[in-house]
C-alpha cells in the first residue's frame, strides 16, 4: 500500500478489502473497527486469531480475507504471532521466499483474550520484541459465549454473569497501561467510530517495526443491548464522555489524540446501553452514577 | 410429549420465548426442556430455540426433528433454506406464523397440509427497538394453542424471564404476551402432543463412509480469497436502507467506511452502491449519513414492489 499520508476523511481507503457475508452480528462495533484496519493493512498479512466472536468470520469453506488467517487457542495467538514471524525469518534468511514476499503478522484478539488469558503470551511477546500488530477489539466481554464478563468489563455493567442491581462489581483493567509499562515501541487506544483517528495510529503503526499494540472499543449491539444502528453513535458518546480516551504511545510518551471539549456527561453514554438499565430503572442509582463520573473526572484531571 | 419450535431472527427473542414458554408449562408441573440451538451465526441471522413438555421425565435430546408446533416470528424466513421453517413437518404440525397475510394465502404459498394460525396483529411493522417484544408474544400464542397453560402461569413465566430487563420491558412484555393468549380463544389446545419415540425403533442415519486422508489434504485450509462473498447476508435484512441520489452528497467516505460489513463500495464517479446481496441491515449508514440521505423500508415492500414490477 501506499505512501500516502491520511490526514482528512477524504483520504481514507474508498475500495473495501473485508469480504462481506460473515457470520458477525449486524451493526457488529469490532467488525467496524477490523474492516477500517483491514484497509490499511492490506493483504499481505497473516491473521493470528485467538477463539473468540472473530473466529467465525473464517468457517470452511468461507473467509472474508484476501491473506493469510490462522486459528488459535485462546490464550495462544501471540505465541501463534511468533511462530508465524520466526517461520518468515527462515525462509527470507535461507532465501526461500523473495523479500517482496514477506508478510506482516497480526494478532486479532477479544478482551476475554487480551486482558485475562492471552495476558501472560501478549506479555512474552512484548518482551521479545516480536515483530508484530497486536489488535484487540474490546467488547467488554465474553462475547461469543453469551456475554459472561471478563477483565475488560466495565464497573457497573449487567453482563450475564453479572445480574443484579449493582451490575458487575469489578473495575474494568487498564490494559493500555500494562502494555506501556512494557515499553513496546507503539500502543494507541483507537474506535472504529472515529474512523481519520483510527486511519492515523494504523498508519503509524504500520510504519513501525517491534511490537505495536492497539486497542479498539467495540461496541456490541448484542452484548450492550442497543439497536445495531447506534453502533457508530455509542462510539462517538464513549470518546465525547471521556470513557474512552483516544491516545497513543510512542518514545515513552503517551499523547492524547483527542481531548474531548467540554466533556459529556457520562450518562449520556450509559443511558444508550440495555447493560446500565439497572442504573436508570426503577430509580435513578446516583450513588453508582456519581461513581462513575468520578472516574472518569479523575481521568481526565490527570490530562488536562 | 409436546415438542414445539420456534423460528426467528437473531434479536427477535427467540431464546426469550422458548424460556417463557418452558417456564409457563414448568409452573403447570410439566417436565421441560428449553434450548436455543447454539450456532456460529448472530443478530439479524435465523435462530432456532425449542421445548419440549413431558408429564414424564425426558429422554430425548438435541434439536426437535419432528415438531408439534412450529412458531414462525418472523415470515420472511419462510423461502429461506437455511431457516429450515418446514422441516419435519407433518399434516398434524400446527404452524403459527407471524404475518398480515391470511391463513389460506399461507396454505397455498407453502403449500401446507396442516392447520396454520395467523399470529394476533400479525405483521404489523413495529419500531424494530419493540422486536425483542416478538418473543414474548410468540410465547403467549404457543401457550395458548397447546391449550394446557393458564393465563396466570404464563403471566409468571414472562416475569420469570424478562424481569433482568427492566420493569418497563416486563411490562410491555407481560402485557403483549396475555394479550395474544387471549386474541387466540378460538384455536386453544389445537396442538396435540406427539408420541413418545422410542429409542428401539432407532434407524441410524445413512452414514458416507469416509476414509482417512493424509493431514495435509485433510486439514481445512481455504486457497481462495474473500469467498465469504458467497454468503448471502442480505437475507438477514428486514429493513432495507435506500439511497436517496438527489439528496446524497457524495461523501462515500462517511457511509462507506462507516458500514461494518463492507457492503457499500464507492463506485467510479465516487458516488456510494449498496451491496444488497451482503447488506444486514443493521441501519449504521442511516444513522450516519449527514444529510440524512439514506432512508429505511421494509424489506418486505420493497421486494413485493420489486415483484410486482418485474
Ligand atoms: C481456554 C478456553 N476457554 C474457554 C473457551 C471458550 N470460549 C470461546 S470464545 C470465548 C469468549 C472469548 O471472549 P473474548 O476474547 O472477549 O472475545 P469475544 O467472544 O468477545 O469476541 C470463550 C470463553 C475457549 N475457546 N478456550
Ligand atoms: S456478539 Fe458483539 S462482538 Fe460478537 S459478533 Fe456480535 S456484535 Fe460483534
Ligand atoms: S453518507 Fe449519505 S450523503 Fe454521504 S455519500 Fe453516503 S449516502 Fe451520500
Ligand atoms: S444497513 Fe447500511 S451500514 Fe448496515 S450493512 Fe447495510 S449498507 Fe452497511
Ligand atoms: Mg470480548
Amino acid at each position: 500500500m501506499s505512501e500516502h499520508v491520511i490526514q482528512r476523511m477524504k483520504d481514507l481507503p474508498s475500495t473495501h478489502l473485508l469480504g462481506s457475508g460473515t457470520p458477525m452480528c449486524a451493526g457488529c462495533g469490532g467488525l467496524g473497527a477490523l474492516h477500517e484496519i483491514y484497509d490499511l493493512l492490506g493483504t499481505r498479512t497473516v491473521f493470528v486469531n485467538a477463539a473468540g466472536c472473530m473466529t467465525l468470520l473464517s468457517v470452511y469453506p468461507f473467509t472474508p480475507f484476501r491473506g493469510s488467517w490462522l486459528y488459535t487457542a485462546m490464550a495462544s495467538a501471540p505465541a501463534g504471532a511468533q511462530g508465524v514471524r520466526d517461520a518468515l525469518d527462515i525462509l527470507l534468511e535461507h532465501k526461500r521466499i523473495p523479500p517482496e514476499d514477506d508478510l506482516s503478522t497480526v494478532v486479532l484478539t477479544g478482551d476475554g483474550a487480551a486482558y485475562g488469558m492471552g495476558l501472560s503470551a501478549t506479555s512474552g511477546a512484548i518482551e521479545r520484541g516480536l515483530d508484530f500488530l497486536y489488535l484487540c477489539y474490546d467488547n467488554e466481554g465474553y462475547g461469543n459465549t453469551g456475554q459472561q464478563f471478563s477483565g475488560a468489563t466495565p464497573h457497573a455493567a449487567r453482563t450475564s454473569t453479572s445480574a443484579g442491581a449493582r451490575g458487575y462489581s469489578g473495575e474494568k483493567k487498564d490494559l493500555f497501561s500494562i502494555w506501556t509499562a512494557h515499553r513496546p515501541v507503539y500502543a494507541a487506544t483507537v474506535i472504529g467510530a472515529e474512523p481519520l483517528d483510527l486511519a492515523k495510529k494504523i498508519e503509524k503503526a504500520k510504519r513501525l517495526t517491534g511490537p505495536r499494540l492497539v486497542l479498539a472499543l467495540a461496541p456490541c449491539p448484542t452484548g450492550w443491548d442497543f439497536d445495531p444502528q447506534q453502533t457508530v453513535e455509542i462510539g462517538r458518546l464513549a470518546v465525547r464522555t471521556g470513557i474512552w480516551p483516544l491516545k497513543e504511545y510512542l518514545d515513552g510518551k503517551v499523547v492524547h489524540t483527542r481531548v474531548p471539549h467540554p466533556r459529556q456527561p457520562v450518562e449520556d453514554y450509559l443511558k444508550t446501553q440495555g447493560r446500565f438499565r439497572h442504573l436508570f430503572e426503577p430509580a435513578r442509582n446516583e450513588a453508582l452514577l456519581g461513581e462513575i463520573q468520578a472516574r472518569v473526572d479523575a481521568y481526565w484531571a490527570n490530562v488536562e | 410429549m409436546y415438542r414445539i419450535r420456534f423460528h426467528g431472527r437473531g434479536g427477535q427473542g427467540m431464546k426469550t420465548a422458548s424460556r417463557i414458554l418452558g417456564s409457563a408449562f414448568f409452573r403447570e408441573g410439566y417436565e421441560v426442556q428449553d434450548a436455543p440451538r447454539y450456532g456460529a451465526e448472530r443478530r439479524g441471522a435465523p435462530i432456532f430455540a425449542y421445548v419440549r413438555a413431558a408429564q414424564r421425565p425426558i429422554h430425548e435430546r438435541g434439536g426437535i426433528a419432528q415438531p408439534d408446533l412450529v412458531v414462525v416470528a418472523d415470515e420472511t424466513l419462510t423461502p429461506i433454506p437455511a431457516a429450515g421453517v418446514l422441516a419435519g413437518v407433518s399434516a398434524r404440525t400446527v404452524l403459527l406464523i407471524n404475518s398480515a397475510e391470511s391463513e389460506d394465502a399461507w396454505k397455498a404459498r407453502l403449500n401446507y397440509a396442516g392447520r396454520i394460525v395467523r399470529l394476533p396483529g400479525g405483521g404489523e411493522t413495529r419500531e424494530r427497538a419493540e422486536t425483542a417484544t416478538i418473543g414474548a408474544i410468540c410465547a403467549g400464542a404457543a401457550a395458548r394453542l397447546v391449550g394446557r397453560i393458564s393465563r396466570e402461569a404464563l403471566a409468571l413465566a414472562v416475569d420469570d424471564e424478562i424481569a433482568a430487563l427492566g420493569r418497563e420491558a416486563a411490562e410491555k412484555s407481560r402485557e403483549r404476551a396475555l394479550a395474544a393468549f387471549d386474541a387466540l380463544d378460538f384455536a386453544e389446545g389445537c396442538v396435540m402432543e406427539g408420541e413418545a419415540h422410542d429409542a428401539r425403533g432407532y434407524a441410524a442415519p445413512e452414514w458416507v463412509e469416509l476414509a482417512a486422508e493424509a493431514a495435509l489434504a485433510a486439514a481445512p485450509d481455504i486457497r481462495a480469497v474473500a469467498t465469504s462473498v458467497e454468503v448471502r447476508t442480505g437475507l438477514w435484512r428486514t429493513l432495507r436502507p435506500v439511497i436517496d441520489y438527489d439528496h446524497c452528497k457524495g461523501c462515500s467516505w462517511v457511509c462507506s467506511t462507516l458500514c461494518p460489513d463492507s457492503a457499500i463500495q464507492v463506485d467510479a464517479e465516487g458516488a456510494p452502491r449498496i451491496d444488497y446481496d451482503h447488506c444486514k441491515g443493521c441501519l449504521v449508514c442511516v444513522a450516519v449519513c449527514p444529510p440524512h440521505a439514506i432512508r429505511a423500508l421494509p424489506e418486505k415492500d420493497v421486494q413485493q414492489a420489486q415483484e410486482a414490477t418485474a
